[in-house]
């Protein structure tokens, strides 16, 4: 009789031995994300469950990026596919195909409503936009109507860096907490939890972030930078943006955008220009030598900074640059 | 014939491409002055010892000795093949380039430069034609230019590479008419040639050349019937399979003048 | 009208730069056009763009973005592929274009693996090209500085360098100077190219060298007048593409070179040499 016990309370331990220790050894999801920005924000939702790898690494460029059979051989073996999506990434199809990717693809920016911009040549957001811009943190279903402005010809793109807009970083959120509980289940309430409290933090940099801009006085709400990285951003929280290089960091400027410009920092008075971590400042150099624009600081657009750099995580991105943007633009 | 004092001397000389010999052991002196043409049938090696003389090929075996001048002191007149025709120079920069050797690299054609190059141009018939761009030349007018610059180079041995291949009948007088006036200054001339009859004419000397030598000596004494069967036979192709040549030095001689 | 043309750069400091920038370009380059041209090298610009990768990866895997570091580099991976392929066509049988084609392939290739090696997604080259527009002092300088320099060299090495184009045979006969000539001019081809790459961007560094060359066969008769024409065609073009640039909102350095490739087409049909509308049109010859 008492052996009995004795082995019913062993086999009982053992179960609970073996439940538990299975549960710790259940194996990692592994999941991709294209770039750094998405890469931190999967890490947040998917915390100890799940191994990220990004494949433009931090202070890399997304625009110019060539994936490499290194890469391929990364994504064949992953079991998510988290990007970005709105044309971001030119050589996301030609991957998926190339690596035999096996797993779910998660567009992050599923639902949200995107921006569209003028394409490179047509291009100067300054002039046109100033009329519009404050609608603009009202009412963005106006926005396809503001963009087809007064030029003639142009030819619209989705710009696609809906991440600066903290109310989409919340939807890239709950699509990566919903993707990850899809491909595992049995995580789903570890997800929950994650999202929920990361969500939190996002309203809560949302608040930091509006009232940030809010303390600039109205004239000097406009920043000069190199390519058109902060459309969305400047449209959420209402700062004007003006760059040379339209949406992406592989086109050249015109004399006439670079004039425009120069023209407009001396008349508006603006204070300073912001390089970008993935761009060449030199245009942006010789922009303000010739204002007396100061250089603002450099600005996190499409790509985080190293883990000892200044905007190691999404969070730490906006926290890095409102600190760059108020220190410039009040003083 | 008074003994005089060799221009060129070939020792066993062994010139060719790849290992594979175009002229093999070559033995022999080119007296000071010697108007000397070199005959022989096609592939028989005349353009390949030329070259050996003026340096643009390193000798595969023996050696060959100028005798106390040096390459300045020769002027050579290749098939043409290297020149750039359609080059963008003018008949007189061209022949200009004779004066290398007293102006060299950096300075200038001064008066008595050009009145040199003007000269050299009337000399071959040309001197209406200084301003062309040699692009705009024919054939024969060409080879005029070229002989202009020969003149101006002044120097002591002249080799000429089939000189009058594709060139008009009149040009062809003159020019030996030229290379007649060098021999009469005791200039050292050779000449490969192709055509018997000229040779016969103007050219007391001849080396029958059939990547060896068959004959060489007084013309007449050298182009005969034997000898030309002589070399015809003497002439083949690159042996692919060839062995390592291991012939005596001895064996090839100058025919005695 | 003059207003329309003198008022940009009267109002821009950038658009004066742009235009020093482009008028050192434009004296330096095209002379060593016209002789690559004349010798058949006219694809070594492009080549050249590709085989400076390695020079510039290593400058940035010891210096990070540095650009001086990294033209450095690409200065010294340039020269060493160009002087590579001198040499080999000197000495075997292999022509300059395959001797060219063969070491810039390994180099670009050798480039790409130190870059994907090291990890770092950066694309290099395209940090490395530059704009007109953004030209700093520091840069003009360099321009300006190898501008005066290649004139220089090719003023010293006028008369070789013709004849090596014109009759190698020759100048191998008259002189030594047969290899440090052309070498010389390689080094000299790729100054310039590697100038032009950090400063302008490759497109307006080549573009610049070699459509003004090409277009000034047209024009001229011997080389000297080749070379006036061809500098004035850059010079030309450069003003005009910086002034459509400016008005008609186009990107620059495209603008420029296609500007030159107008002058292009222009001279394969009007050309006083070799025009081909003269050549159609019945005309009497001359006497003589």
């Amino acid at each position: 009789m008492k052996i009995r016990v004795l082995v019913q309370i062993g086999l009982a331990l053992l179960l609970l031995l073996g439940a538990s220790g299975g549960a710790a050894a259940a194996e990692m999801l592994k999941a991709v994300a294209s770039f750094s920005i998405l890469g931190d924000m999967v890490r947040q939702v998917g915390g100890d469950r799940v191994d990220v790898v990004s494949l433009v690494k931090p202070d890399a460029d997304a625009h110019v990026f060539s994936p490499t059979p290194a890469d391929a051989k990364t994504l064949a073996g992953a079991d998510l596919f988290f990007v970005n999506g709105l044309g971001f990434e030119g050589w996301m199809e030609r991957l998926e195909k190339s690596s035999g990717f096996k797993g779910k693809t998660v567009v992050v920016s599923k639902g949200i409503k995107p921006l569209t911009m003028e394409e490179e040549e047509g291009h100067h957001h300054g002039e046109e936009a100033d009329h519009d811009h404050d609608d603009h943190a009202k009412d963005e279903h106006d926005h396809d109507d503001h963009a087809k402005a007064d030029h003639h010809d142009e030819h619209e793109v989705t710009d696609p860096h809906a991440w600066q807009d903290l109310a989409n970083g919340k939807i890239y959120v709950t699509n990566i907490r919903d993707g990850l509980i899809a491909a595992d289940p049995e995580g789903k309430a570890v997800y929950q939890a994650n999202a929920a409290k990361y969500l939190d933090d996002l309203a809560k940099e949302e608040i930091a972030v509006k009232a940030a801009i809010d303390s600039l006085p109205e004239g000097r709400r406009k920043i000069i930078t190199s390519h058109d990285a902060f459309v969305y951003f400047g449209a959420a929280y209402g700062l004007e943006i003006i760059a040379p290089e339209g949406v992406s960091t592989e086109s050249e400027a015109s004399a006439q955008d670079v004039a425009k410009i120069i023209r407009q920092i001396k008349e508006e008075n603006i204070l300073a220009v912001f390089l970008e971590n993935v761009a060449d400042h030199r245009l942006l150099d010789q922009i303000a030598r010739e204002t007396g624009a100061k250089i603002g600081g450099t600005l996190y657009s499409d790509a985080l900074s190293g883990p000892d750099g200044p905007a190691p995580t999404y969070l730490d991105m906006f926290r890095h640059n409102i600190g760059v943007l108020t220190a410039a633009l009040s003083s | 014939m008074p003994n005089r004092e060799p221009a060129i001397s070939f020792h066993d000389l062994t010139l060719g491409y790849d290992r594979h010999p175009a002229v093999h052991h070559i033995t022999g002196e080119v007296p000071r002055g010697e108007l000397l043409a070199i005959v022989g049938p096609n592939g028989a090696g005349k353009s390949t010892l030329l070259k050996g003389i003026i340096g643009e090929l390193a000798p595969l075996g023996g050696s060959l000795d100028l005798d106390g001048l040096k390459k300045s002191d020769i002027a050579y007149l290749p098939q043409q093949i290297e020149i750039d025709r359609l080059f963008p120079i003018s008949v007189f920069d061209c022949v200009a380039m004779g004066l290398w050797r007293e102006i060299g690299a950096w300075r200038g054609v001064d008066a008595k430069g050009n009145g040199e190059v003007a000269r050299a141009l009337a000399r071959v018939g040309l001197q209406d034609l200084a301003d062309r761009p040699v692009g705009a030349l024919s054939g024969g007018q060409f080879q005029r230019v070229l002989f202009a610059r020969l003149l101006l180079q002044d120097a002591a041995i002249i080799l000429l590479d089939e000189p009058f291949r594709a060139v008009d009948n009149k040009t062809v007088d003159d020019l030996i008419a030229l290379i007649l006036t060098w021999h009469a200054e005791g200039r050292t001339v050779l000449a490969a040639l192709h055509d018997i009859d000229q040779v016969r004419a103007h050219f007391p000397a001849t080396l029958l050349l059939a990547r060896e030598v068959v004959a060489w000596g007084e013309t007449r004494k050298v182009l005969t019937p034997a000898n030309f069967a002589k070399s015809r036979q003497l002439v083949e192709a690159f042996d692919e399979h060839a062995e390592v040549c291991e012939r005596d030095e001895s064996q090839r001689e100058r025919q005695p003048a | 009208m003059i207003d329309a043309i003198i008022g940009p750069f009267i109002e821009f400091a950038f658009m004066r730069r742009a235009l020093v920038g482009c008028l050192a370009l434009s004296l330096g380059a095209p002379p060593i056009g016209v002789f690559l041209m004349l010798r058949r090298m006219s694809l070594m610009g492009d080549a050249m763009s590709h085989a400076i990768l390695p020079g510039a990866a290593i400058g940035y895997l010891l210096a990070g973005l540095s650009l001086f570091a990294m033209s450095l580099g690409g200065f010294a991976a340039g020269l060493a592929v160009a002087l590579a392929a001198g040499l080999v066509a000197r000495s075997t049988i292999l022509r300059e274009d395959a001797s060219l084609a063969a070491f810039y392939l390994v180099s670009l290739a050798l480039g790409v693996l130190i870059v994907s090696v090291r990890g770092s997604n950066i694309d290099l080259l395209h940090v490395l090209f530059g704009t007109v527009l953004a030209l700093d002092d520091a840069a003009i300088i360099l321009l300006a500085a190898i501008s005066t320099f290649s004139l220089a060299v090719l003023a010293a090495i006028y008369r070789p360098l013709v004849l090596e184009c014109f009759d190698p045979q020759f100048l191998r006969s008259a002189s030594a100077l047969s290899s440090p000539t052309h070498l010389t001019f390689l080094v000299l081809v790729v100054l310039n190219l590697v100038a032009g790459f950090q400063a302008l961007g490759t497109l307006m560094a080549v573009g610049i060298m070699l459509l003004p060359a090409i277009a000034a066969r047209f024009w001229a008769n011997d080389i000297s007048g080749m070379i006036v024409v061809a500098v004035l065609i850059a010079f030309g073009a450069s003003l005009s593409g910086l002034l459509l640039s400016y008005y008609a909102n186009l990107p620059t350095g495209p603008a420029i070179v296609l500007l030159c490739g107008i002058s292009y087409l222009l001279s394969i049909l009007l050309g006083t040499r070799g025009g081909l509308v003269w050549s159609l049109l019945p005309r009497k010859h001359l006497e003589a």
